[in-house]
């Protein structure tokens, strides 16, 4: 069985009195422990994919299935419990909350999960080390490098072991060594714990290393 | 109970992370806070002495008992509807066989002329028993100290007499006088009397009229044996309206028919100051209640705004949207506690300074200043911190829930 399948996934937003397609019949699946980004220029829709994957927006029709459940027809409340269990994010601003500490905002799904916060903080810790930030662990997000801060993200967006993690643009604001060695680390985690790593990028560095690219344009496959 | 302490812990940093909002919510909370306690604590003082001054200063008792009618009646036929004197016997034996009942005292009104021989004016005095008196006064026995001699059983013709009407007359204590009046038959009736000692009734509209007699003489004067009321002290005054109850029960099975009126029946000017300061105190509290609404509605709404895409993020991260609402319900509480306590700092500085400095004044009608006390009311002010918490917290509630139904994508996605 796929991890996620796409099926005739349309997205329409209401932009005044027009109607503009960000999405148009998107028939797409991805297995379990891909490396694989969706790419194509500005507007054409990636980051809609990704937000429908992450079950943060809604198509307008189709149909998706994560482990084959269909997802669009979860409550809200299912949704964020299938989103704090299943999914990871990685946001291009790096999105930390800002009167956490690094291991805090490691732990904040853990704690949304409502995990024992010694067992939560231990995870916390191992996902930190993992991504060589264990030193910087009770330092706040305004004390650390923007390359940081991103590797603080990602150990967050891993902490609950999630089946995929999405990664909207996360190079996007990061220098070029800063950006090789976030990607390093997301491939190792990927071969490591075979969790499904899914890009929106235009950045090439990004794209020559995946497994699988998926362009997108105007709203279309291509 | 971890997983809670977490979400507040992050609660209390955001509202410390805009201090300067903060700060000013703090004030207007810790101020309403402080002016609400101080006022309660200043009005507690006022209806402890009101109260004490009814039953003990006015010489009312817990309890007043009067014979059946005596209220409808006692203007038109008073010797009619008076305790007669084997009733007054009676009626103090069974009053006294109640364990909260700790003495009962006859009493007889009179009034008319008193005279130093040259000028003559109204008097109304009281007919007491003279060694009852310290029981029935209490505290006001020394806080209305007499120039003189307290009236007593040895001296059957002295008299305390007020000051303003001592001073009229010309009276000092050791002067002589005579009263004149009808008695309850319509006789014209005189008797010497002896300025035994003078006193401040603490009351300017009573101070030129007053005497107190002792009780043989007043029915003397009226050529009788009864008494027109008898006077109940109690042991705690929260047993009023039970041992009022009790005694009604316990009197009407001895077949005696009486009327019991408690001191806060009696004491009109404690039930008009009381109405007036619980007017007073109610638009006070209204004022802070808004103000914090206010203020609390205004700083999370910012809140808010500024963590749009803070709210955003936790919601991606799977907080559901109880979450949200709880997260920013818990800095609106968290924001009412502190501002709380930051007023019981200021209360208790300025209730300290109040009790080291002890000012006083003279309220209307007075003749005598008062000392300015504010009670310290722990339970009160307990009571007053859990109530503005949780006002502070459902002020919060309505940003909270609009934070809560919030769009994840254009949370995200807000600059």
């Amino acid at each position: 069985m796929k991890l996620i399948q796409l099926q005739a996934i349309n997205k329409k937003y209401q932009m005044g009195q027009k109607e503009f397609l960000a999405l148009n019949d998107i028939n797409l699946s991805f297995d379990k422990g891909e490396f694989t980004a969706v790419w194509g220029p500005s507007g054409s829709g990636k980051t809609t994919l990704l937000n429908l994957i992450g079950t943060i927006d809604e198509p307008s029709s189709g149909t998706l299935l994560i482990n084959g459940n269909d997802v669009s027809k979860l409550s809200d409340n299912e949704k964020s419990n299938y989103r704090n269990n299943q999914i990871g994010f990685i946001f291009q601003n790096f999105n930390l909350i800002p009167v956490l500490s690094a291991v805090e905002n490691v732990m904040l799904p853990l704690q949304i999960k409502k995990t024992k916060t010694s067992i939560a903080r231990e995870k916390a810790m191992e996902r930190l080390s993992e991504v060589g930030l264990d030193h910087l662990a009770n330092s706040r997000p305004d004390k650390m490098s923007g390359g940081q801060r991103q590797r603080v993200a990602i150990a967050r967006a891993l902490v609950t072991d999630p089946d995929v993690v999405i990664a909207d643009e996360p190079t996007a604001n990061l220098d070029f060594a800063t950006s090789i060695n976030i990607i390093e680390i997301m491939q190792k985690l990927n071969k490591k714990d075979k969790t499904t790593f899914l890009f929106s990028t235009h950045d090439q560095r990004l794209l020559d290393r995946m497994n699988r690219l998926v362009k997108l344009e105007d709203g279309c496959l291509s | 109970m971890n997983q809670i302490t977490q979400w507040i812990k992050m609660a209390f940093r955001n509202i410390l992370k805009s201090k300067r909002r903060t700060m000013v919510t703090l004030i207007a909370i810790g101020f309403g806070f402080a002016s609400i306690a101080l006022f309660q604590g200043y009005i507690h003082s006022i209806y402890e002495g009101l109260r004490s001054s009814a039953i003990h200063g006015s010489g009312i008792g817990h309890l007043t008992l009067y014979a059946k009618g005596w209220e409808a009646h006692s203007k038109s036929d008073p010797e009619t509807y008076m305790i007669k004197g084997e009733d007054i016997k009676k009626i103090s034996q069974i009053a006294l066989d109640n364990e909260h009942v700790t003495l009962t005292s006859p009493r007889l009104s009179i009034s008319g002329l008193v005279s130093n021989g040259k000028n003559s004016t109204i008097f109304i005095a009281t007919g007491v028993i003279p060694e009852h008196e310290k029981t029935v006064k209490a505290e006001f026995y020394d806080f209305q100290p007499i120039t003189g001699t307290p009236i007593n059983s040895e001296n059957s013709l002295g008299v305390e007499m007020a000051v303003g009407l001592s001073k009229h007359l010309g009276f000092a204590p050791g002067s002589d006088g005579v009263i004149m009046g009808a008695t309850l038959d319509g006789q014209m009736n005189a008797m010497d009397i002896n300025i035994a000692g003078t006193y401040n009734t603490g009351v300017a509209d009573t101070n030129d009229k007053f005497i107190k007699v002792p009780f043989l003489f007043a029915q003397s004067f009226y050529d009788t044996q009864k008494a027109d009321s008898i006077v109940i002290i109690l042991d705690d005054w929260k047993q009023t309206d039970l041992v009022k109850q009790q005694l009604t029960d316990a009197l009407a099975s001895s077949d005696i028919q009486v009327e019991i009126k408690t001191w806060k029946q009696l004491s009109v000017f404690y039930n008009s100051v009381r109405n007036m300061f619980d007017m007073i105190f109610l638009f006070i509290f209204i004022i802070v209640f808004i103000i914090v609404i206010m203020s609390t509605t205004n700083t999370m709404g910012m809140a808010v705004v500024e963590r749009t895409r803070e709210i955003g993020t936790l919601r991606a991260l799977g907080l559901k949207r109880r979450g949200v609402s709880f997260l920013f319900a818990a800095e609106g509480g968290l924001l009412g506690l502190t501002g709380c306590l930051f007023g019981l700092g200021i209360h208790t500085l300025v209730w300290a300074l109040i009790s080291y400095a002890q000012p006083s004044y003279t309220p209307p009608g007075n003749s005598t200043p008062v000392p300015l006390i504010v009670s310290f009311l722990p339970t009160s002010i307990a009571q007053l911190i859990i109530f503005m918490t949780l006002l502070a917290l459902f002020s919060a509630i309505i940003p909270a829930r609009r934070a809560a139904r919030q769009n994840v994508v254009q949370s995200l996605t807000h600059v």
